[in-house]
């Protein structure tokens, strides 16, 4: 083994055998698991039934709401009137979660009220008034027409111009993908910031107890801050591939035993099918009621090994740039106090790099996007969002160019932090200044 | 051994290191000597390879000195450190390793070593366990366990008992009995005195004495003579004619002392001894040669003189 690698080893057993390594290594896939199933039960949600009664005095729905019964509705009648406050506080009416008012001017004024006892959900309030509509349409079409209720809705219907991305036809929200690239994006930026305070802890506790002096004795500067690095990333992947791991296991347990119905094609296509056959928002929704978002997203539209294939690329390469900054800092702080305000312009840099995220997901393809996906402080996080958004045909190279880019940008970095590293190693005592660092990258 | 040519070394407007030579031979300890900022840690860092001299070459067995030739040095910087989390058995591995060695040969020298200071237990207990003095001697341990054919040993008796101090000591001389070539930069001139051959002397970045140290010793008497005596210390100075003067006294008990006694002109020690034969009971006599302490002193302030004028 040569003797970074040695180094390397060293500092790859030291982090793997502490305890907070083995911890946010175990622990923190868990906590992953334990959101995602959150909101897979949030997504859920929607499933709560509701009951709900309906005050018709003047029995203008003919107790009738509509031809097909719906699992999360329940409706009832009352042919009296009930005012709100009877409805909120007399112990027979507690069964009910709303109230929906109708009364004998509401084909005229066409305006009702709905009472709740809680807030009601978005899908909740779109299929209540979605309903009601409905069947008042049907009443109303009977009155004061004599049109067939089919025909009549047909006519009604609005004609309609979608607009849809010509590379994109059917619409499948890249938004929404977007921001799961800025989740692997951010998950980059996380793991190099925890390492690369690692790497900077690491050199300058190395400065404090005079260690450095005795192993610069053995070995060439350029060697050990190579191995340091080298063995910090390992264990930085080391503890991905164990994220990656149990994440990935626990989503495949979770839809094989506790949300077996997930990957049931009666539910989950309702959407779709709806979808395509061009159905109105609302009837998007009745006909989905079972429909979980979230779910689809995680299970079919992530293309997991390819975002996972980059995913490792990028921090690789983004670790070897990041990590040049921190090495340079930790060798150029003349006490392990010292120097701390340096890393606040990284943090600057990463803050940078969560917003071009941010942008990105929201204009792919501008200008200012393509300049961001070149910088290398934002390469990563731009990068991962437009690879899960997917990069037009033809467009592909921008990404390869991208990574390019960061991979010349590391290597002049760690050429640069090498020169630092070298000349400040061995400065104690002083108080760290921007002069200090520019003098030492200077010098050969 | 080792040749220093020359060497010169600034760091920025800081002159470190003027025009330095001198040589250490093989199988001698070597004492270098200079007060605080006189540029012997740099003059150490020059010689392991870890920074490189402005001008000037360092020689090692005639060969310019290059990093292939660090596996047969070994290294005790002053302010040295180890991983507080690493065991003893560990440390050794990786320090080791890093300097060439196969892991049999780490694992037979380490047995040697924890056995010759009668510390086998330790082998398996976390640096931060041990106290400080215990320290010491794994950092010792580590900088022989490669058997070096030099060592270099900036302060190695700092933080140590007496007990362990002279334990190192007669290590080290063991070790220079077997060949080995030490140099010793040390503050603790007793130590010095007592087992360097040869010392080189660095102030303000320049090399002011060199030379063996009885002779450096001889080179800085003062005739000076040291008499220890019982009788009356009026008729010791009353015996005294004009050749001599009572420098110093020292009073041992009320009829016994040591008088400092400096020689005048053509006056000899054997004149000294003759006049008092038959005056003073003389217990013993001797020249008063300075210590290295003094000799040090001396030449720094010789050195802080000439720049003031």
């Amino acid at each position: 083994m040569n003797k970074s690698g040695i180094v390397a080893w060293r500092e790859l057993r030291e982090r793997t055998a502490s305890r907070s390594f083995l911890l946010v290594t175990f622990i923190g896939p868990l906590l992953v698991l334990g959101i995602i199933y959150s909101l897979f039960a949030i997504g859920g949600k929607t499933k709560t039934h509701w009951n709900v009664l309906i005050t018709d005095p003047a029995n203008i729905m003919d107790h009738k709401v509509m031809a097909s019964e719906n699992k999360a509705m329940t409706y009832s009648f009352a042919d009296n009137y009930i005012e709100v406050e009877e409805f909120a506080n007399a112990k027979k009416y507690r069964q009910y979660d709303a109230m929906v008012e109708i009364n004998e001017k509401i084909l005229g004024n066409k305006s009702g009220f709905v009472f709740y006892r809680e807030e009601p959900s978005e899908r909740i309030r779109i299929l209540i008034r979605y309903q009601m509509e409905r069947r008042l349409e049907e009443v109303m079409v009977g009155q004061f027409t004599n049109l067939d209720i089919n025909k009549f809705r047909q006519i009604k219907q609005p004609v309609t111009f979608a607009f849809r991305n010509a590379y994109d036809p059917k619409g499948e929200s890249p938004v929404v993908q977007g921001w799961v690239g800025f989740v692997f994006g951010a998950l980059i930026f996380l793991f190099i910031f925890l390492f690369g305070m690692t790497i900077l802890r690491s050199v300058t506790r190395e400065k404090a107890n005079r260690v450095i002096e005795v192993l610069l004795a053995s070995i060439r500067p350029n060697q050990l801050m190579l191995g340091k690095i080298t063995g910090i990333g390992i264990s930085a992947l080391l503890q991905m591939l164990v994220w990656i791991l149990v994440i990935g296991s626990g989503l495949y347990l979770m839809r094989e035993t506790l949300f077996p119905d997930f990957g049931d094609a009666a539910n989950m296509d309702l959407m779709q099918a709806a979808t395509a056959r061009g159905d109105s928002y609302a009837e998007r929704y009745f006909s989905a009621v079972e429909y979980n978002e979230f779910v689809e997203l995680i299970y079919n539209r992530i293309r997991f090994g390819i975002m996972l294939f980059y995913f490792v690329l990028f921090f690789v390469v983004a670790y070897l740039f990041y990590g040049a900054f921190f090495v340079s800092i930790g060798a150029s702080m003349g006490s392990e106090s010292d120097g701390q305000q340096f890393v606040f312009p990284l943090i600057l840099l990463f803050l940078l790099g969560l917003y071009a995220g941010y942008h990105t997901v929201y204009y792919p393809t501008d200008e200012l996007t393509t300049w961001m996906q070149y910088l290398p402080f934002t390469a990563p996080m731009v990068s991962m969002v437009r690879l899960s958004m997917g990069y037009r045909v033809g467009t592909e190279y921008e990404l390869y160019l991208s990574l390019f880019i960061l991979l010349v940008s590391a290597l002049g970095m760690l050429a640069l932090s090498n020169r630092v590293f070298t000349n400040g190693v061995l400065q104690f005592g002083h108080r760290l200044r921007v002069r200090h660092i520019v003098r030492w990258m200077k010098k050969n | 051994m080792l040749e220093i040519q020359n060497i010169s070394r600034s760091f920025y407007r800081n002159r470190a290191l003027e025009d330095v030579s001198f040589s250490v031979r093989e199988g001698e300890i070597f004492g270098l000597l200079g007060p605080n900022g006189a540029g012997k840690t740099t003059l150490i860092r020059i010689i392991n390879q870890i920074i490189e001299p402005d001008t000037g070459v360092v020689r090692f067995r005639k060969d310019l000195m290059n990093r292939r030739h660090l596996s047969q040095i070994g290294y005790l910087p002053e302010e040295r450190g180890l991983y507080k989390t690493m065991t003893v058995q560990g440390h050794a591995e990786f320090l080791g390793k890093l300097r060439g060695m196969s892991a049999r040969d780490i694992r037979k020298n380490l047995n040697y070593w924890l056995e010759h200071f009668s510390i086998e237990d330790w082998r398996k207990k976390r640096i931060e366990e041990l106290s400080k003095g215990m320290a010491q001697k794994v950092q010792f341990i580590c900088t022989v366990l490669h058997q070096p054919e030099l060592l270099i040993l900036d302060e190695p008796f700092s933080g140590f008992d007496p007990i362990n101090t002279e334990l190192i000591r007669k290590e080290l001389i063991r070790m220079r009995n077997d060949g080995k070539t030490i140099i010793l930069s040390s503050h603790n001139m007793r130590s010095v005195e007592e087992i360097c051959d040869r010392v080189v002397l660095i102030d303000r970045a320049r090399k002011v004495m060199e030379g063996r140290v009885s002779e450096l010793r001889e080179a800085g008497r003062t005739g000076h003579f040291k008499v220890q005596f019982r009788g009356n210390m009026i008729a010791f100075v009353n015996a005294l004619w004009i050749g001599f003067e009572l420098v110093d006294k020292e009073i041992l008990a009320d009829d016994r002392f040591i008088a400092t006694v400096a020689v005048r002109g053509e006056s000899s020690f054997d004149d000294l001894l003759k006049t008092l034969i038959g005056q003073v009971r003389i217990e013993a006599a001797w020249e008063e040669l300075p210590s290295m302490e003094q000799l040090f002193i001396r030449k720094i302030n010789e050195g802080k003189e000439s720049e003031h004028e």
